[in-house]
């Protein structure tokens, strides 16, 4: 038993040291910028000459709960903790209504809902700079589809009924021209930043839906319709609390990965109207990398966000833990 | 008449110069050592140098990089390896190298604006110059100070790629309306406006007030610079929001506010807003002289008949002054081959080296680089006729051109400035006093926090 207990440890170690250098080294370094004043332009305290290498010898005299409290007086910072909970709540919120009506289209078999379903990755595949870059131009006034696509179903119906009322006697109305600037207006900036991300999600949560809903026994649905209910009945009353549990675990994934946005943030807004779309991510490499170099400061804004996500992560472990959990 | 002859006997040695390093260009043994004052026998040869820059399908990078290997290595047996840092990573990429003590990199060049707070990790080049005989006047002073970054005594890196502001413009459209190309951004106005009455569909000027990467700065400093403010005062207190200020913000505003410019341009970087020019939407632009070359090119074919160039606009009854942007490039302290990285600025940086990269002798288009920064090589009659006059223009423009406040405190006052032009730009109604008041309180806080008005 003692040697089992041995090898398990043996077999376990590469993994653990892996972490223990990948994720735990960083975040107790992290921990410890953050608790002072470290600007990338000045001579550390801490760093140690020996030869020609660096060590970091830690200075414990020095800690300080500065940027701390710095964070909670920073407007820039509060602002970019509302902005990114506004992004999250509308992200989280279409990628999963989306992903689940897809889903709902997309659960019968056949050969094309074979050919669709294997085409609903690749928006999930491509990289979130990319997907900026596309968006920014897709939004663009002059020769953006969205613009066009508006002009062409809604405005230019629209604007045949006018000219149509402006022959009659009766006064004119202007003509409609869709000339919006989308990612020059605070609102729409971050919806289309929201939407530019529901976009590639909400496909791939059709396919994890299409994999739960592929799993619930159909006998339970043919008792429902015997019972008399409708397809909203049945929907609202049978599906709906199957998928519980599935909802449940896509709604904390999608909230972690939403609380985390940065890449389409640079390539699609850079961060405006003003500040309008500076997610907190964004906010962090601004202060750390671009403008301040304030590591210390960068770090401790990040340690508030790793508490966020830690929160988000307990509570999605310890879903998956509840003896309940029946994972589906 | 002795003082004339004097000075026609300097105008006609300048010019003797001038001419002579154009002769040297085509004559000179580019594989010896003694050319560009190299020491001889190799005694670097074996090493290896990094070199932190990025972007090498920029042209000027592109043919550097490429007689790097097949020349600057034959001649002194140093390995030159020039990074490729994608442009958007290479501000953290420099600062995190330069603040690292085993940092891999020897050589590095920067933009301007990032130089302050990486000025304690680079060699001086003082005694490089005087040994080198570097004419450091042969330089615009807007260079000459951005490569000691502010300091009176020190060279940190010398100029290597620099850009003036310029206005392009369409010769057609303008002559449509039988106007000349506006000397003052006002006259920019006035041909708005007579654009708008003569009803052309063409936007008058494409400007950029968008967030991305600050570029809606550039031409708000020329608004200022030329209504006769500044940022700061001798003091470092924020004067941008005085009357003069607020009045070169109204002018600079005006182009959208009066329609003379797209809408859009509230989310316009520089390179967006110059599609609109070469797409044939926009009739003028203000911006980078490196662009000249995609006018020229452009698809459409009205656009590429038409570009015309003159510098940058003025202000009416004041001064012209635009931003003139310089890469300097420059040696780690820390490295462990200083004395090699010199010997390769040393010929990167030669006249020789500079007049054989704007001269296309590869006949490549990847190669065909327009980007000087020695004043005497833009004044080059062969430069100046393969451009159209493009170098003359632009050593007009840099004789009066000015650069950015070089203290490490400016990048962080850079995006309060930039969310401020932008936020004026995005809502019509803004009170622009009050906004730019704001931006000058929080600029304050900052410079007060970093000890400028202590005492």
């Amino acid at each position: 038993m003692r040697k089992s207990k041995w090898i398990v440890w043996v077999l376990l170690a590469p993994g653990l040291l892996i972490v223990a250098l990948t994720t735990t080294y960083p975040l107790l370094t992290a921990l410890y910028f953050s608790l002072h004043n470290y600007k990338l332009t000045k001579p550390v305290d801490w760093a140690i000459q020996v030869g020609g290498d660096s060590f970091v010898n830690f200075n414990f005299s020095a800690l300080s709960l500065d940027n701390y409290i710095q964070a909670f007086t920073d407007d820039r910072f509060i602002n970019s903790v509302v902005v990114t909970l506004e992004f999250t709540l509308v992200s989280v919120g279409l990628s999963v209504i989306l992903g689940l009506g897809i889903a709902l289209l997309l659960q019968k078999e056949g050969f094309w809902h074979r050919v669709t379903k294997s085409i609903l990755i690749l928006p999930f595949a491509i990289s979130p700079a990319l997907k900026g870059y596309s968006w920014r131009f897709m939004l663009n006034e002059n020769f953006g589809i969205f613009d066009k696509v508006i002009d062409l179903f809604i405005s230019a119906p629209l604007n045949a009924l006018i000219n149509v009322w402006n022959a009659l006697p009766f006064g004119d109305i202007p003509l409609i021209s869709m000339n919006l600037v989308w990612l020059g207006d605070g609102f729409w900036a971050l919806f289309m930043l929201a939407l530019s991300e529901t976009w590639g999600w909400a496909p791939l949560i059709a396919l994890m839906f299409i994999g739960a809903l592929g799993s619930i026994d159909p006998h339970i649905f043919e008792s429902a319709r015997i019972d008399g209910a409708n397809n909203w009945q049945i929907f609202t009353h049978v599906t709906l609390p199957i998928l519980r549990p599935v909802i449940l675990i896509i709604v904390m994934l999608k909230t972690i990965f939403s609380l985390k946005m940065f890449d389409q943030v640079v390539t699609m807004t850079g961060g405006g109207p003003i500040r309008a779309t500076q997610t907190i991510n964004f906010y962090v490499h601004q202060v750390g990398f671009v403008r301040g170099l304030d590591i210390g400061y960068a770090s401790a804004l990040s340690y508030i966000l790793v508490v966020v996500l830690t929160v988000v992560a307990a509570g999605y472990v310890l879903f998956l833990l509840k003896p309940d959990y029946n994972g589906s | 008449m002795k003082a004339h002859r004097i000075f026609l006997l300097a105008i006609l040695c300048l010019a003797l110069t001038v001419s002579a390093i154009g002769i040297q260009a085509q004559d000179v043994d580019l594989m010896d050592p003694a050319t560009f004052g190299l020491q001889e026998g190799k005694p670097y040869d074996g090493t290896t140098l990094e070199f932190l820059i990025c972007c090498n399908t920029a042209q000027q990078f592109a043919v550097l990089d490429k007689w790097t290997a097949e020349e600057f290595t034959a001649m002194t047996g140093i390995t030159v390896n020039w990074g490729d840092v994608p442009f958007g990573s290479l501000q953290e990429t420099l600062y995190l190298e330069a603040s690292n003590p085993n940092t891999e990199y020897d050589i590095v060049a920067w933009v301007d604006a990032w130089g302050t707070n990486i000025k304690d990790f680079l060699y001086p080049l003082n005694d490089f110059v005087a040994e080198a005989g570097i004419d450091m006047s042969d330089y615009s002073p807007a260079y000459v100070t951005a490569s000691m970054m502010g300091s009176t005594d020190t060279i940190y890196g010398l100029p290597f790629r620099g850009h003036p502001q310029i206005l392009y413009y369409r010769s057609d459209v303008l002559a449509e309306l039988g106007v000349e190309p506006p000397k003052t951004w006002q006259d920019v106005s006035a041909i708005g406006a007579a654009m708008a009455a003569a009803g052309m569909e063409i936007k008058p000027i494409s400007m950029y007030y968008g967030l991305n990467v600050d570029q809606n700065l550039f031409n708000w400093y020329s608004h200022l610079w030329g209504a006769g403010t500044d940022l700061f005062d001798e003091n470092w207190e924020p004067i941008f929001n005085n009357e003069a200020g607020l009045a070169a913000t109204i002018q600079y505003l005006s182009y959208l506010r009066d329609g003379y410019t797209d809408q859009q341009s509230v989310t316009l970087n520089e390179g967006d807003a110059w599609q609109e020019v070469l797409d044939g939407r926009a009739a003028m632009y203000v911006g980078w002289w490196w662009r000249y070359s995609s006018m020229l090119g452009s698809a459409v074919p009205e656009v590429a008949a038409n570009a015309g160039i003159a510098p940058a606009p003025g202000w009416e009854g004041g001064s012209t002054a635009s931003y003139g942007y310089l890469w300097p490039v420059g040696v780690f302290a820390q490295s462990d081959n200083v004395e090699a990285s010199l010997e390769f600025l040393r010929w990167m940086t030669h006249p020789i080296t500079e007049l054989r990269a704007v001269s296309n002798e590869l006949g490549d288009p990847a190669y065909d680089n327009n980007v000087a920064v020695r004043l005497s090589i833009l004044q080059d009659e062969n430069y100046n006729a393969r451009f159209n006059n493009l170098g003359n223009v632009a050593a007009d423009i840099l004789s009066n051109a000015r650069t950015i406040p070089l203290i490490p405190e400016y990048t962080e006052i850079i995006p309060i400035l930039a969310e401020t032009i932008n936020e004026l730009a995005v809502d019509p109604n803004a009170d622009i006093q009050a906004v730019l008041d704001r931006a000058a309180e929080d600029v304050r806080d900052i410079m007060d926090s970093a000890g400028y008005y202590d005492g």
